[in-house]
């Protein structure tokens, strides 16, 4: 009689304290916060946050993004434009060569990483000639891709990161040595630009962290980015400081964070377009550094919210390099989505840019 | 037929007694010296500075008080910017030791001028609280030199760290006591 009655019971217990379990098993997993969404219970006002200062005023946007070339390279550094507007991307170990519209041509292997590629224009001494900078030398390739010569290595601090051809020149921008380095087209080294000289009232560059970046302008000067000073300075090739212009601002108007700009290019009528990290911006200021307008904002190059403020060595927001084509079409290098991405002027605005 | 009987002389028995010694002493040494070892490899637990991302964690799920962690700055890493965005706000009135220009809520960074442009920025540990603010800053514009580190003069070394429970990221791990930091490195930075 006993055992009839007190096995339901047993049976009943024995399932509540299972449901119980359970319940206190689901909740225990529940609780666990796996991606840190609770945060840390800090006040606000320990918390960083950029989200405010990543917003383009629409108005202030004058092109729009037109085409994409997926570039396949695990580390895509760099991109330049040569004769008849291909495109060439230097990463990896080689320098992949694209038509205009996108389809690949041809590929140059190289035997280390490259940092930097520049094209011999129309007006080079040898147009289609392809210079390429590795960390400490410049490699040189013929029109067809043959390997013609290797530069003399520089010290070992060198660390090339932006490269140009002029017309009789070749401008290499050595972040190691905080100074441009101008050679004729046989390699050989003709002067430095940029080496502090006060009785010429050159400051010397200010290069915090490894991006350093020249362009050659029509007017013939150089365009030289000096990020610590957050400025865009002009030099002649003999190494004379004629312009400067620039300032530290998050607004859109100056360059952001510790050291901008990083990147620079020359669009055919003379503007300047520049590159910045940490909040990654390309705009457009005239050849006076007056701001023009915004290529392309956070909005589309940062592919989450949250993503510069990343610690994380490997998830951190990487850096874009930039060229324009004959056309004035900008080509921002994208390593985050490993693509080229093509920004053209919007037609419905009057914009100089 | 035999009776079983094995006949043993003094030497070989001498012989055997020695060798059983001898692998005996061997199989002693082996034991001492991998205890030695075990006890050399007291394990402490620190965080990977590139898996951490800077939640906050840290200053407020430590058993103590004061967290153990705090940050620590890589000045091989660092490039004494004078807008250092380690140290002042992203929009900064003026580049002044201002309260209202400085970061860290707790001012616990102090910014010292070297030579122009360059200023040298160290932490007093005694103030950080390890809330990991500057290491974002530090993250999103410069160069990562500012970064977080279990403090072991302060670490209790617990058990179970709770600190490690809460982290985000599965940055925290024991790590050999006789090399209890994961330091940033220059080779490491691109």
């Amino acid at each position: 009689m006993q055992n009839r009655l007190g096995s339901p019971v047993l049976g009943i217990l024995i399932l509540a304290i299972v449901l119980v379990a359970i319940a206190i098993g689901v909740a225990a997993v529940l609780r666990i916060d796996l991606w840190g969404d609770r945060g840390s219970g800090l006040p606000s006002r320990f918390s960083y946050d950029l989200e405010a200062f990543q917003k383009t005023d629409p108005a202030q946007i004058g092109y729009r993004e037109t085409g994409r070339i997926s570039v396949k390279m695990l580390e895509p550094r760099n991109v330049a434009v040569g004769p008849d507007d291909k495109i060439y991307v230097a990463g990896d170990h080689a320098v992949h060569i694209f038509a205009p519209d996108g389809q690949r041509v041809r590929e140059l292997t190289l035997s280390q990483a490259p940092r930097a590629v520049a094209i011999g224009g129309p007006h080079h001494k040898t147009p289609g000639r392809t210079y390429v900078a590795m960390k400490d030398h410049v490699e040189v390739f013929d029109a067809e891709g043959n390997r013609e010569a290797v530069w003399e290595s520089l010290d070992e601090r060198a660390l090339l990161t932006s490269i140009a051809a002029a017309e009789n020149d070749v401008y290499v921008a050595n972040a190691g040595g905080r100074v441009v380095l101008r050679y004729d087209v046989q390699g050989k080294l003709i002067n430095r630009i940029g080496d502090r000289d006060d009785l010429r009232h050159i400051p010397g560059f200010i290069i915090p962290s490894p991006f350093f970046a020249v362009a050659v302008a029509p007017d013939g000067l150089l365009r030289v980015t000096n990020p610590g000073g957050h400025r865009v300075e002009a030099y002649t090739p003999e190494g004379d400081l004629e312009q400067h212009w620039g300032k530290a601002s998050i607004e859109i108007q100056g360059f952001c964070g510790c050291c901008n700009p990083v990147g620079i290019a020359i669009l055919p009528n003379g503007n300047v377009v520049t590159a910045e990290k940490g909040i990654p911006r390309v705009k457009v200021y005239d050849s006076e550094g007056e701001f023009v307008c915004v290529v392309a904002g956070p909005e589309s190059l940062l592919p989450t919210r949250s993503a510069n403020e990343e610690t994380r060595t490997e998830h951190k927001l990487k850096v874009v390099a930039l060229a324009v084509d004959g056309h004035g079409r900008v080509l921002i290098l994208d390593p985050g989505s490993r693509s080229v991405r093509i920004f053209e002027v919007k037609q419905e605005t009057n914009r100089k840019g | 037929m035999t009776d079983g009987k094995q006949n043993v002389d003094r030497r070989a028995f001498l012989g055997d007694t020695l060798r059983v010694a001898g692998a005996l002493g061997f199989v002693g040494i082996a034991g001492f010296l991998a205890g030695r070892k075990s006890r050399g490899g007291e394990l402490v637990w620190q965080l990977d500075p590139h898996k951490c991302i800077a939640c906050g964690n840290c200053a407020t799920h430590c058993v103590l008080d004061e967290s153990a962690v705090k940050c620590v700055h890589s000045f091989s890493i660092c490039g004494y910017c004078e807008l250092c965005t380690g140290y002042f706000e992203p929009a900064p009135i003026s580049l002044t030791s201002g309260a209202e220009n400085q970061l860290c809520p707790t001012g616990a960074i102090q910014r010292q001028w070297i030579e122009d442009p360059y200023h040298e920025y160290k932490i007093d540990q005694s103030l950080c609280i390890g809330c990991g603010k500057c290491v974002k800053g530090c993250n999103a514009f410069g160069n990562g030199s500012l970064y977080l580190q279990v403090c072991h003069d302060r670490c209790r070394n617990c058990n179970e760290c709770a600190i490690a429970i809460a982290c985000p990221s599965e940055a925290f791990s024991r790590v050999p006591g006789s090399d209890p930091y994961l330091l940033k490195r220059r080779e490491g930075h691109a």
